[in-house]
């Protein structure tokens, strides 16, 4: 059945409309859920508030097994997904910087543009630093073309590059994330209060 | 008034929570694998299956084989005795048993020529096309009636009775001549009418003795 587009199910026009709804509901799930404070996002890195950590990795499971067991039911064909290409070093390094910044700024760069909706002034700083990164890509792409386009492993996933059956992978992960969210537990109790 | 007993549940509810998720994982490792039809829906193979492109006669067949047309591979799925006994020009054999083999997939999972497969009946060959179909190989045709089918037509098409429309005698025309090019000839034995030249006789008035007669 799935997935509808690619199907014919819903016609291709739907999927501006698509994205649109779901956007709106991420962005207010984003700010109902206080992601728009750059202190609750720092609050990862510094061991007060580890939210973050929870509702994305939770969030991924839950799409992951979900996915998988509509592939299963034969609602949906999980080979017609598409997979975003591993270019390995580009994505290491725009990982490190994006990791930096997020450090720094306190924002990744959904919950700026949400922080910036709400009229926060830092998130006005922090998406005109985007700007002005995105700017400087452009300029200078010829610098970083080799960098960009190099090391192209294809759209390959885990189950292709560990050759493991993709519900082993999927236990492996909920297990790490289960450990993970405990010892966030853990740690968050023994670091001292902060007030934000 | 709070309700202690949802209170009590309450609680515990990131253990519950991470519980479920880990049960539900684990279901997913635990689920009886199936074999998934990965190259042909149900419906795209119902869509080939009725399609009349997916046989084709054995005239066009003979007029292709003629003409040379070079987009097409014969491929026989019938027993090697078989195939040695008789096949068609230039056809392959690979039979129905090993037409899974990988050795062969080379002639059969391509794109640019129309295989023809062809056993005695349809039978074999439909099978064969059905598996191949259900592997996503595209180009793939049967021969309708097969090397009976094949026979019965080519090498000995049956004669159109006089009330038949004037396009059956062009098909058998073409049939016989097709049947002439495959080399073994129309059965039909042109009746030798051997014209004995009849001796015309001539009958030869006899002379008859005349009595001599006396003279004057």
């Amino acid at each position: 059945m799935g997935p509808l587009i690619p199907n014919g199910i819903l016609s291709y026009e739907w999927n501006i409309i698509i994205a649109v709804l779901i956007g709106l509901a991420f962005g207010f799930i984003l700010e109902a859920s206080g992601f728009s404070s750059s202190r609750k996002l720092a609050g990862v890195f510094y061991g007060y508030d580890f939210a973050v950590l929870k509702v994305f990795f939770t969030a991924a499971l839950v799409s992951v097994i979900g996915l998988y067991y509509m592939d299963y039911l034969g609602w949906i064909n999980i080979s017609m997904l598409y997979v975003h290409p591993t270019y390995l070093w580009a994505a290491i390094v725009g990982g490190a910087i994006m990791g930096i910044g997020f450090v720094a700024g306190g924002f990744c760069p959904g919950t700026s543009i949400c922080a910036v909706a709400i009229g926060k002034l830092d998130a006005w700083v922090y998406v005109l630093g985007i700007m002005i990164g995105v700017l400087v890509f452009s300029e200078a792409f010829g610098t970083f073309e080799n960098i960009y386009n190099d090391t192209n492993l294809g759209n390959i996933t885990l189950v292709d590059s560990l050759g493991l059956p993709a519900s082993w992978i999927i236990l492996t992960v909920t297990v790490i994330a289960l450990i993970a969210f405990f010892i966030s537990d853990v740690v968050r109790k023994r670091v001292k209060k902060v007030f934000y | 008034m709070i309700n202690r007993k949802l209170a009590k549940i309450l609680s515990k509810r990131y253990i519950i929570l991470a519980s479920l998720l880990l049960i539900a994982a684990l279901g997913l490792v635990l689920l009886p694998s199936y074999q998934k039809n990965e190259n042909t829906t149900a419906e795209n193979l119902l869509a080939k299956v009725i399609n009349p492109e997916r046989y084709i006669t054995s005239d066009v067949l003979a007029d292709n084989i003629i003409t040379n047309d070079p987009s097409i591979i014969l491929v026989d799925v019938r027993e090697v005795d078989e195939y040695t006994a008789y096949t068609l020009p230039n056809a392959i054999n690979i039979p129905l048993g090993d037409i899974l083999n990988e050795d062969y997939q080379g002639y059969l999972d391509q794109d640019r020529y129309n295989i023809i497969l062809f056993s005695n009946e349809n039978f074999k060959a439909d099978q064969a096309w059905l598996l191949l179909n259900r592997l996503g190989y595209s180009n793939l045709h049967v021969l309708n009636g097969g090397i009976n089918g094949w026979y019965h037509t080519i090498l000995n098409p049956p004669k159109p009775t006089e009330d038949m429309p004037n396009e059956a005698y062009e098909l058998y025309n073409f049939r016989r001549a097709a049947g002439l090019f495959f080399g073994v000839g129309i059965k039909a034995k042109e009746k030798k009418v051997v014209k004995k030249a009849v001796k015309k006789v001539v009958p030869k008035p006899k002379k008859k003795k005349r009595k001599p007669e006396g003279g004057c």
